[in-house]
């Protein structure tokens, strides 16, 4: 081509205007669907975290199954406890109105362990009017029991004064020191 | 979705597998499901309408995003760091080991104002002792959560160069694991450093306050097995709710960092001044 | 937390304003250093570009004719370096393959968003300068090869073999026009980086106005001693002579550069000091505790009062030429080893104290890691290959044929 060096650049130039305008108009065709709706971001992102499996149940699925547990555990001072807590999450246990597992059961020390997890006085920082704390063993010699108990031993571990409650009516003793 | 199966025949005709082929592996993709856990679990989840409606209003009607204000309300007096949260939020998302979206903290004050704070395994496994290396006389303890706080000016939206974390009309920061890059930028401007890396999907992750059961009409998984309540959410459009009472209410709530200008949605009832 | 705990002892006594830090508390999800080595790279190999850039425009741009011997050579240094620039950041990320998605949908409001954009636009314009000042080599070498090599040239010097007097002075136009709106290219393509740190309110280390300013005059610093001691290396290898107008205007620019580098490196410790705000004891605890070594004995005394006396001398007194040239790669070495330490000192030291405000947590490069020591040299060493390529089409130094 015969152009003089000068004609060559302003070709140059334009070539690249024309790339660069190119460049842009496929960026805006490669943008995600969903794009900007609501933000710069994808909108579906939004109802894809809400396909996030559900892993925990609340109590209440657990009653429909197990209403003997039920019973017991509504009318007493754990129901604010999460069964899935203790015991582990629903999608462990059931999918489809099946059963797929079995949830774990805490049994000997590791009941006394969990329990101590909440309710042990040495570590101060629990506000006494929102939980009973103890110290162990010292709580079981004050109660004049053998120092190997575990908790369950006295205490229903789904409502922890049922026994004690029921004890107290039958034997007429009063309140005594924790 | 068709138009863009359509882009992505059109693109891989034309491209044939060149460098800029690659375009197409910014499409969106198929969405990433989490927390599937060890057993094979139903994805539908457990049946709704069997549930309690937790946060009125929610269900049985189309969602209007636009229309949402949530609360979550953190009450330091009933804390008692029994670490159930942080075991209910790990299940929920199978939370890999040394990533935390909530954890719970312990503070303790000597008498000489000194302040120690630890948060072992982040208060998973609970707070079975007491703090062992501590030579003066303990004035005041309190156990602190720590959850995402859901800033409505987010330092974490406005760094992320992609555009892979946003917040929602109704209020909830999340992360678009499908374009998160990595750069970790988000991490760094997280005031509360409520962030980290997902080791598996090796995009950013932290704490959604449960966007997945709040649209549902459930709790956050956190707040639904804290036995105390000390973990409160709710929806501010309905003026019957817990946390709406809060914060309407005559009481003294306060937030993390206010300096730092982020505006959060979290509150808490009950903090001391030496809560950071 | 173990590390962190081992910590706290050390930490805890070696700390001016103690009360806050006795016990050192992180929280859960701050132990792990999420910017490490490649991050302390980019802002590094970028500076390098810039200072290199500095060079060039004093002589293409601001005609400063002492600099002559060393104009062509910084500009092919530079442009070897900016090839590099994305490596240390693709190796970072934990989806690379989506690196894309930051020209795609950059978000307005992120500073890393303009990474895609800025680093495309000066890549473009100093691969153009590079083109244009050695076009008269390029048109030669055109005639003298044959096949795809020949297309190759032919493309690059626009299919045009006119040498003409007019065209090579509309050459010296377009380069002058090309560096002159380099400069605010390069400031922009280091100084965002600086503003990626400062802009960031959670870390009291970087959220500061200055860290951009900081950021660009020690990247000025480093490219500007490493093309003094790139050249007297190179030259000394080939066994040439050195230009000793060449290296003193190097030399004097380099200590300007400095000066101000350092002082605006400790207007911001003291005023940290000075002011008292907010979490400035744990800057004062991190500066004093961890970083005590790195900071105060390598970044300051070593790296930074050695040269500003050593360059004070190379000032003030009259030195024989051999001596001086000596000085001068010798303050070079050391201020490029200032540079690196000072951005490793903000980028991994920032991140080592938490966003508790209670704690600091501990930072342990890997050997092989992606982001480790191998993986750092190996980024260092590419520009030179890259360099010594490209000194095979383009010769270095002016007045040579190849």
């Amino acid at each position: 081509m015969g152009l003089s060096y000068k004609m060559r650049l302003v070709a140059v130039v334009v070539v690249m205007g024309i790339a660069v305008a190119g460049g842009l108009f496929v960026k805006g065709l490669v943008k995600p669907a969903s794009f900007g709706v609501y933000g710069h971001y994808r909108a579906d992102a939004i109802e894809e975290e809400t396909l996030i499996p559900i892993r925990h149940a609340t109590n209440t699925s657990c009653y429909t199954c197990h209403p003997y547990e039920a019973r017991i555990h509504k009318t007493g001072l754990h129901k604010t406890i999460s069964c899935e807590f203790c015991h582990g999450p629903w999608a462990d246990h059931v999918a489809g109105n099946k059963k797929i597992g079995t949830l774990p059961v805490k049994k000997n020390k590791e009941i006394t362990t969990l329990c101590l997890r909440c309710h042990n006085t040495e570590i101060k920082a629990r506000p006494h009017e929102v939980i009973k704390t103890v110290a162990m063993p010292e709580h079981l010699a004050s109660q004049k029991v053998k120092l190997t108990h575990n908790c369950n031993q006295c205490h229903h571990v789904h409502a922890p004064l049922k026994y004690i409650n029921r004890a107290k009516q039958i034997t007429g003793l009063g309140e005594k020191k924790l | 979705m068709k138009t863009d199966q359509e882009k992505r025949d059109f693109l891989k005709k034309v491209l044939n597998g060149t460098i800029a082929g690659s375009l197409y592996l910014v499409m969106p993709m198929a969405a990433l499901t989490m927390g599937t856990g060890d057993t094979p679990q139903d994805p539908k989840g457990p049946d709704i309408s069997k549930l309690p409606e937790q946060v009125p209003g929610i269900r049985g009607k189309a969602y209007n995003i636009l229309e949402q204000e949530f609360a979550f309300v953190v009450d330091i007096t009933r804390c008692i760091g029994c670490g159930a949260c942080c075991v209910a939020d790990q299940q929920e998302y199978n939370v890999p080991e040394g990533n935390y979206r909530t954890w719970v903290e312990r503070y303790v004050k000597g008498f000489s104002d000194q302040v120690y704070v630890d948060a072992p395994n982040g208060g998973l496994d609970g707070y079975q002792t007491p703090r062992s290396d501590i030579d003066e006389w303990i004035r005041d303890t309190f156990f602190v959560p720590k959850l995402c706080n859901m800033c409505k000016e987010a330092p974490c939206v406005q760094v992320c160069p992609v555009g892979a974390t946003f917040t929602t009309p109704d209020g909830f920061v999340l992360v678009d694991h499908d374009r998160c890059v990595g750069c970790a930028y988000c991490i760094q401007a997280c005031p509360y450093s409520v962030r980290y890396i997902h080791p598996e999907t090796k995009t950013v992750d932290k704490c959604t306050w449960c966007y997945h059961r709040v649209r549902k009409g459930l709790l956050p998984a956190c707040v639904e097995v804290c036995p105390t309540g000390a973990r409160k959410f709710g929806s501010l459009k309905d003026k019957n709710s817990e946390v709406y009472k809060i914060l309407k209410g005559p009481g003294v709530l306060t937030v993390l960092k206010p300096e730092m200008g982020t505006w959060p949605a979290l509150y808490y009832k009950g903090a001391r001044r030496e809560v950071v | 937390m173990n590390t962190a705990m081992a910590a706290a002892a050390t930490a805890g006594e070696s700390i001016g304003s103690a009360t806050m830090l006795v016990s050192n508390y992180v929280f859960p999800n701050d132990l792990h250093v999420h910017w490490s080595m490649m991050i302390v790279l980019y802002p590094y190999i970028t500076g390098l570009v810039d200072g290199a850039f500095i060079i060039a425009a004093l002589y293409y741009l601001f005609n400063v004719k002492s600099l002559e011997p060393v104009a062509r050579f910084s500009l092919l240094f530079a442009l070897a370096f900016l090839c590099c620039a994305t490596l240390p950041l693709l190796l970072h990320l934990t989806r690379p393959e989506r690196n894309l998605n930051m020209l795609l949908t950059p978000s307005p409001s992120s500073a890393m968003a303009g990474f895609g954009y800025i680093y495309a636009v000066s890549m473009g314009v100093l691969v153009f300068i590079v083109l244009f000042v050695y076009r008269p080599v390029l048109v030669a070498l055109r005639s003298t090869s044959r096949g795809w090599l020949q297309m190759v040239y032919r493309i690059i010097t626009f299919d045009s073999m006119d040498l003409s007097r007019k065209s090579l002075q509309l050459d010296a136009k377009i380069i002058r026009f090309l560096v002159g709106i380099g400069i605010p290219i390069a400031v922009v393509l280091h100084g965002y980086v600086g503003f990626i740190f400062g802009g960031v309110k959670a870390n009291p280390t970087w959220s500061t106005p200055l860290m951009p300013v900081i950021f660009l005059f020690s990247a000025c610093v480093s490219g500007i001693a490493a093309i003094i001691l790139a050249y007297i290396l190179v030259r000394k290898l080939r066994g040439r002579s050195i230009n000793h107008s060449a290296i003193t205007t190097m030399t004097r620019t380099l200590t300007l550069f400095f000066i101000l580098a350092f002082c605006f490196e400790m207007l911001e410790v003291f005023s940290h000091t000075y002011l008292k705000s907010g979490y400035h004891h744990m800057v004062e605890g991190l500066l004093n505790g961890p970083l005590a070594s790195s900071f105060w004995l390598w970044q300051v005394k070593i790296c930074s009062v050695i040269p500003l006396i050593l360059l004070g001398v190379m000032g003030l007194f009259r030195l024989r030429q051999g001596i001086y040239n000596l000085l001068a790669a010798v303050v070079s070495a050391i201020l490029l080893l200032q540079v690196l330490i000072m951005r490793w000192n903000v980028v991994i030291g920032g991140q080592l104290m938490s966003k508790s405000a209670r704690g600091y947590t501990e930072f342990h490069p890997q050997w092989w890691d992606k982001e480790g020591i191998v993986a750092v040299i190996v980024v260092m060493a590419i520009p030179f290959c890259i360099l010594w390529g490209l000194g095979k089409i383009f010769p270095f130094w002016a007045g040579q044929g190849k």
